[in-house]
């Protein structure tokens, strides 16, 4: 500040001063001259200069004043003097300060993710143009629609009249073999016109063309990330060839750093056209081009310039309708199909999450605004007395307005910083808190225009609360003020900041019982059994080539399996095909000749592969019938296993062991009647899911071209110590497979929470946030209500009054407006948490032992709050509170 | 129209006093003032040097630092040419106002 202080002084006010001074001083020196040359003696003519002067200082400063360079330097003495009155409450300057910087740092740094996870438009070209393409089941309007399949999607993009590009895709992931060894890529096969589609083109090299979706065309755009990491950044990559999982692949393009597509898989690496589909997977067997029933395709379109979304809709859902029309056996299901735009279907599932998270924030941001609001209205009230004898010292209205603007904005500027590093400290956290579960929130950085606003926010109300009462205590009467200021204090007059008070203690109390909703689900889901023992287990996955693996897939896992469990360290190994607890299923069709149904009305069920020893390494009881064994393979008769959900849903009180069905899982040729062996119990495939669901399991032995199955090891050591030995194990027996997807039981579980701990999470901190909030809001006004009374409780206690009523009273005024505010929010969070049930497991929306816990929390830490300063007024000593202004 | 007040006196007698003696200080001004009205008028020195800033900062005078014939250093004020104008201006309102005055005198 000193600095500051000197360095304009330097420039402005000191240069201009100190000439007035010179000024001034000859002056006073040239009449003395003159009064001595008419005769008087020098000390009497010193005198007379000095009285016929007056006061040299006032002179000077109006002088000054007349000055116009120096209202700038006024101005800076107005924000010193802020500082200075800042500074000497210092109780007031740091709770203010500290509201700012929580409500603008936290505010900005939620707002940011959501603004970039769902506001922020797609970053393609006229993104309100793009579409998503799914087919839908007449019968399930309301459901998350399914995938396309080749034949459904040629004819959809060439009978479509809506849209100028419609583009398949869908994930597979690739071995690149290079120098360093051989690393997994994910990849997407798409149609030709993905780059026109999304309006985008690539940093180096070219995009797809139309011929490049022919039967042996193999071409590839790669990521900017991988162009980096695999070949240097070398430019001479484009026109080469690479290896990719066995085939030969030339580089056509490098896409751009910024460029991600899908949104939900930015690590993706490859993209290359639908040829690679565009073959038979074995000779007995069709390409994937002919297969109408296999619907596993993504779409995303353009729609034409002159049609809206609703036309697409309109028409994509006919085309979808013919051919359930004209290939009934596949397409039953696919009746109807629904376009709509690109964002939506993309923020769809986390939208219920993210509106909570901003409705939390907006709660946050009013009891943010609502505490400095109240501050200053105490602060003002405080002050009245001072503006009061200002004013009567001559000071202009103006002058005191300025004067009290300038000190809201140098507390607004203050604690917009602190709020800035706030915002800046809190959103890496929070994007951490999320994981990579959300699309698009690993680019979400701290938006500017966000915090822009949030700080204007703040500031305004500062603005506002801090101006509104300046001008209106300007203009009160100055002798009644100066009279009585400060002497007393009727309660009733401070209904605004009461009314504050009981708002902020309702919202945070809202905020605190949804926050105790999700976590009693959270910490529901975490308790619910999974069915299978988590603990000490280490899962994942490596590719098995079709070219090398075929047929061959069952020598190779058993001989694999037996070598994992030879490693040190290990119990038990087994394979499977879709891992539990991973949100990830197969649902397929099975026949059952106890209750015949036509195809397309047939029952279905989860399903999934295992290798023999799978129930035990998981500790998954077998309740009836026997495991898989050694001994089933593809020569022997054909076994399945199912889990008591299916038993209980298909055959409630029948014994199954023995029944045969046929499950629409094939190996090339006509799926297999297969024969029940053994019943074991459920597991959760998510972690959120609220009922089991009925699940098959196919011996893996007479499956040999499902690829690829999961390994899970349950270890007697710390599972990841074994990552080591497993990927030597691999690489010894294929130098070309890379592991992936290594993680312990517990991470993958932890994993699938991650939304749930997210929302949990970020509305526990909010509720946090919320009650320190209203509490040192309720300290706050309660302290300045003390302060206020030091006269009146100093007579009271003058006249008899015992410490314990002065205690009481201060509390009961407290506990009043704590009751009135826990009312209030207790009958609005019984209204909206409703908005919550879709978050909420093992618990209603209205759960009466999280509202009772809640409003003790309140009660409790309220009159803690109102303790400290009640107890200060009860240990005033009369004499001292009496002589006080 | 007469919307002469004391600041308009003073800024005029300021303006006229520098026209007829050229360049003069602020004590020379006061001593002018008292001299030529002879002790009639009498300029304060805490509204001198305000107007005197004022008057400076709209350009009519201008200000140099020159030594008195006592060896004194002293900031001497001259008219400028819109100093010049701002005279004549005040001198023409001033002899209205008098003119409006003594008529209202008279009348009675």
């Amino acid at each position: 500040m000193s600095v500051f202080r000197r360095i304009s002084n330097l420039f402005t006010r000191s240069k201009v001063e100190r000439e007035i001074d010179a000024e001034l001083r000859s002056h006073v020196e040239m009449r003395i001259e003159d009064n001595i040359a008419d005769g008087m003696s020098p000390r009497t003519a010193r005198r007379d200069a000095l009285l016929r002067f007056g006061n040299l200082t006032t002179t000077q400063e109006r002088v000054a004043g007349e000055d116009l360079p120096l209202l700038i330097e006024n101005l800076w003495r107005d924000v010193r003097h802020a500082c200075r009155q800042l500074l000497r409450t210092p109780s007031f300057t740091v709770t203010a300060i500290i509201t700012l910087a929580l409500g603008i740092g936290a505010n900005t740094a939620t707002f940011s993710v959501v603004n970039a996870v769902m506001l922020r438009p797609l970053p393609y070209t006229q993104p309100d143009q793009q579409v998503d393409v799914v087919s839908m089941n007449r019968r399930f309007p309301d459901g998350e629609g399914g995938n396309l399949s080749y034949p459904d999607y040629f004819d959809m993009r060439s009978r479509n009249h809506t849209l100028a590009h419609l583009v398949s895709y869908h994930d597979t992931s690739y071995t690149l073999v290079e120098a360093a060894g051989p690393v997994h890529v994910d990849a997407q096969i798409v149609a030709w016109d993905l780059l026109p589609t999304l309006g985008v083109q690539p940093e180096l090299g070219r995009g797809f063309l139309p011929e490049e979706e022919n039967a042996g065309s193999r071409v590839v755009l790669i990521s900017h990330a991988l162009w980096l990491s695999q070949f240097g950044g070398d430019k001479s990559i484009i026109g080469r060839t690479i290896r990719l999982s066995d085939d030969s692949f030339t580089v056509i393009g490098v896409m751009p750093a910024t460029f991600r597509f899908p949104m939900t898989s930015p690590q993706n690496g490859i993209w290359t056209t639908l040829a690679v589909d565009n073959t038979p997977s074995d000779p007995s067997n069709e390409s994937m081009f002919n297969e109408r029933g296999a619907h596993f395709l993504n779409a995303i379109g353009r729609v034409k310039p002159d049609a809206t979304i609703a036309q697409a809709n309109q028409d994509i859902t006919t085309i979808a309708a013919n051919l359930a029309r004209q290939y009934p056996k596949t397409n039953i299901r696919h009746d109807a199909a629904k376009v709509r735009s690109e964002l939506t279907a993309l923020v769809g599932n986390t939208r219920v999450a993210l509106m909570i998270v901003l409705g939390a924030v907006t709660l946050v941001l009013m009891i943010a605004c609502a505490n400095i609001a109240n501050l200053l209205l105490a602060r003002m009230r405080e002050r009245q007395r001072e503006i009061a004898m200002r004013s009567a010292l001559g000071a202009g209205r103006g002058r005191i307005v300025r004067q009290l603007l300038v000190e809201s904005l140098v507390l607004s500027a203050v604690g917009g910083l602190a709020g800035c590093a706030m915002a800046y400290a809190c959103t890496p956290v929070m994007l951490s808190l999320i994981g990579k579960s959300i699309p698009r929130a690993a680019d979400a950085g701290v938006d500017l225009r966000v915090l822009a606003f949030v700080a204007g926010i703040s500031c305004l109300a500062g603005l506002i609360f801090g101006i509104v009462p300046a001008i209106t205590g300007s203009k009160t009467d100055l002798v009644a003020m100066l009279k009585e200021g400060g002497r007393t204090e009727v309660s009733g007059r401070d209904w605004v900041r009461s009314t504050l008070i009981i708002g902020q203690v309702a919202l945070g109390l809202v905020l605190a019982v949804a926050a105790g909703l999700l976590i009693t689900s959270f910490l529901h889901l975490q308790r619910t059994n999974e069915g299978f023992n988590p603990d000490h287990l280490l899962t994942f996955v490596f590719e098995t080539p079709d070219a090398r693996y075929k047929e061959s897939r069952p020598e190779f896992y058993r001989e694999y399996f037996n070598k994992v469990r030879a490693l040190p360290g290990v119990q038990k190994a087994a394979g499977i095909l879709i891992m539990p607890m991973t949100d990830d299923g197969a649902d397929i069709t099975f026949e059952d000749p106890e209750h015949p149904a036509p195809e397309g009305q047939r029952a279905g069920a989860n399903v999934t592969m295992t290798t023999p020893d799978y129930f035990r390494t998981m500790q998954i009881p077998i309740l009836k019938g026997r495991d898989f064994s050694d001994q089933d393979t593809a020569a022997s008769s054909p076994v399945m296993i199912v889990d008591r959900a299916f038993a209980d849903k298909f055959f409630p009180g029948e014994n199954v062991v023995g029944k045969r069905l046929r499950p629409g899982a094939g190996n090339g040729g006509e799926p297999q009647w297969r024969e029940i062996i053994g019943v074991v119990g459920s597991v959760r495939l998510s972690a959120t899911q609220r009922d089991m669901r009925p699940e098959m399991y196919l011996p893996a032995s007479q499956l040999s071209h499902w690829c690829c199955l999961h390994t899970v090891m349950r270890t007697t050591v710390d599972p990841l110590s074994l990552e080591p030995s497993a990927r030597q194990l691999v690489a010894s027996m294929d130098r070309e497979i890379p592991v992936t997807e290594v993680r312990t039981m517990h991470d993958l579980v932890s994993e699938q929470l991650s939304q749930n701990r997210f929302a949990m999470v970020l509305l526990g901190i909010f509720a946090g946030l919320a009650t320190l909030l209203s509490v040192v809001g309720l300290y706050g006004v309660m302290m300045y209500s003390i302060s206020r009374r030091t006269r009146e409780i100093g007579i009271r206690m003058a006249l008899g009054a015992q410490r314990r009523h002065v205690l009481s009273s201060v509390m009961r005024e407290a506990g009043s407006l704590l009751a009135i505010g826990i009312a209030v929010g207790v009958t609005a969070s019984l209204l909206s948490t409703s908005l919550l049930q879709s978050m909420l497991y093992g618990t209603g929306s209205r759960n009466p032992a999280i509202l009772v816990l809640v409003s003790t929390i309140a009660v409790a830490t309220g009159l803690i709050a109102a303790y400290i300063p009640a107890r200060r007024a009860s240990t005033l000593d009369p004499m001292q509170a009496l002589r006080t202004d | 129209m007469a919307k002469n007040d004391l600041q308009g006196a003073l800024d005029l007698l300021v303006l006229k006093t520098l026209a007829q003696k050229g360049s003069l200080h602020g004590c020379g001004i006061v001593l002018h003032v008292q001299r030529a009205s002879e002790e009639l008028l009498r300029v304060e020195e805490g509204s001198l040097y305000p107007a005197l800033h004022r008057m400076e900062q709209a350009d009519w005078i201008q200000s140099e630092w020159a030594l008195t014939e006592t060896n004194r250093k002293a900031k001497n004020y001259r008219l400028t040419a819109a100093g010049r104008r701002q005279l004549q201006q005040a001198e023409e309102s001033f002899e209205q106002l008098v003119k409006g005055v003594r008529g209202v005198l008279r009348f009675a």
